[in-house]
């Protein structure tokens, strides 16, 4: 719409938000779908999407404004590919797949981390269109939380964010399976495998939080630009990693509450 | 194809022009049918001056195509009840909430919303409702306490 009204406008348009195969979430089990027209207010609004897909929810709280939320789709979020969208790093945590179909009819189904190719660059290909995401949502023992840093409360872009999945084993204690992805510190949004990796197998000791931070932060690639410095940048996601891993295991000891 | 849109506006049916089917929904409402109360700050969905009702819900006309609003019922500033508005004025005048005025036919939609249950499901604060509408001149202080004080 901003391009239409500087580059005037178009001469040909398809309105695809009434399409009602696109509308729709289906819960199965702990897949989730997640059609193309659904917005942002419609998923945050979803109650049962906050326990399944919870870093994505929180993802879908914070983009733009009240009137934005009400207008714009998870999935548009994902085809602008800005390396800061909110919801992108909770969408790797929660595996998405997105649902591609082109002109004739054929289907396929992308990685979102293959999705993504660089700022404001997918893999879709001339003649393609995203029908919508699949998602794999929590497990009983399982939490996952995203959180943002932003210089103003509303309307602003991340200066880095990051998402966490955390599953414990059944003694609440000992992690079994842990993601980590960050966003704003790299061309795309960045999956830390590596890192998270640190923490499995263990108790969420500070020690090891402050290692699994410290590596996050040695492993982004942040540039220095209007919003922050790379240092600065670097600094933060050693902060928002703790403090995100800490919810998302906070809301995983909720889960074990829950289903004693 | 379909090429025909039919939509409402503050209770009143239209059909859209071809020419404006196109168009962003802030040039159909200003250009087409002459109700300028709507205002165009940003144009690109930062600002929240061009806040309408569509089915209820506040979205930015400055991102709606009019085409695509077949069938649905458009609220302006314009449509907003006579008691309403001159309450709110009222409010705005004595908490100091209003200046230029350029925000205002935004924030007066915003408020309506509110007004008839907008945030029944999440209770958010007043300050996080209005996140998506700038204003260059009062401070928000004033205007939240006003907005407040309205709900
Ligand atoms: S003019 Fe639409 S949000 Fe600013
Ligand atoms: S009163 Fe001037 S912009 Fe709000």
């Amino acid at each position: 719409m901003v391009w239409a009204s500087q580059h005037g406008e178009p001469q040909q348009w398809a309105w695809t938000g009434g399409i009602d195969e696109w509308r729709l979430v289906d819960i199965s089990d702990k897949q989730v779908r997640i059609g193309a027209a659904v917005t942002l207010a419609q998923a945050v609004r979803f109650r049962e999407l906050r326990s399944l897909i919870s870093a994505v929810i929180d993802g879908a709280a914070v983009v733009g404004s009240v009137q934005l939320r009400n207008q714009a789709t998870l999935v548009g979020n994902v085809c602008t590919a800005s390396p800061g969208g909110d919801t992108l790093p909770g969408l790797y945590v929660h595996d998405a797949m997105v649902e591609v179909v082109n002109a004739a009819g054929s289907r396929r189904s992308v990685k979102i981390s293959e999705f993504l190719c660089a700022p404001g660059k997918t893999n879709l290909a001339p003649g393609e269109l995203v029908t919508g995401l699949t998602l794999c949502g929590l497990a009983p023992h399982e939490g996952s939380t995203f959180h943002r840093f932003t210089q103003r409360n509303a309307l602003d872009l991340a200066i880095a964010s990051v998402a966490a999945r955390v599953r414990f084993e059944s003694d609440g204690q000992t992690v079994a399976q842990a993601s980590l992805a960050l966003g704003a510190v790299g061309p795309t949004v960045l999956d830390v495998a590596d890192a998270a990796a640190l923490l499995v197998g263990h108790a969420l000791e500070p020690s090891r939080l402050r290692q699994c931070a410290a590596l996050a932060a040695e492993s982004c690639r942040p540039i220095t630009d209007h919003r922050a410095s790379q240092d600065y940048r670097r600094q933060l996601v050693q902060t928002l990693t703790m403090d995100v891993v800490a919810a998302a295991a906070a809301r995983a000891r909720g889960s074990i509450a829950m289903t004693l | 194809m379909k090429t025909r849109t039919c939509l409402r506006v503050n209770g009143t049916q239209y059909e859209v022009p071809p020419s404006f089917s196109g168009r962003r929904l802030l040039d159909y409402l200003r250009s087409a049918l002459g109700l300028v109360g709507t205002k165009e700050g940003c144009g690109e969905g930062d600002c929240g001056a061009c806040t309408v009702l569509v089915d209820g819900t506040p979205m930015c006309s400055c991102l709606l195509l009019t085409g695509v609003l077949d069938g649905r019922e458009v609220t302006t500033i314009e449509g907003l009840p006579e008691a309403f508005l001159s309450q709110f004025a009222a409010i705005c005048t004595e908490y100091g909430a209003v200046q230029c005025g350029y925000c205002t036919p935004g924030i007066a939609v915003m408020a309506a919303w509110l007004r008839d249950g907008g945030n029944d499901m999440n209770d958010e604060p007043v300050s996080k409702l209005f996140e998506g509408n700038l204003c260059r001149c009062t401070g928000y202080q004033q205007l939240i306490e006003a907005l407040t004080a309205l709900s």
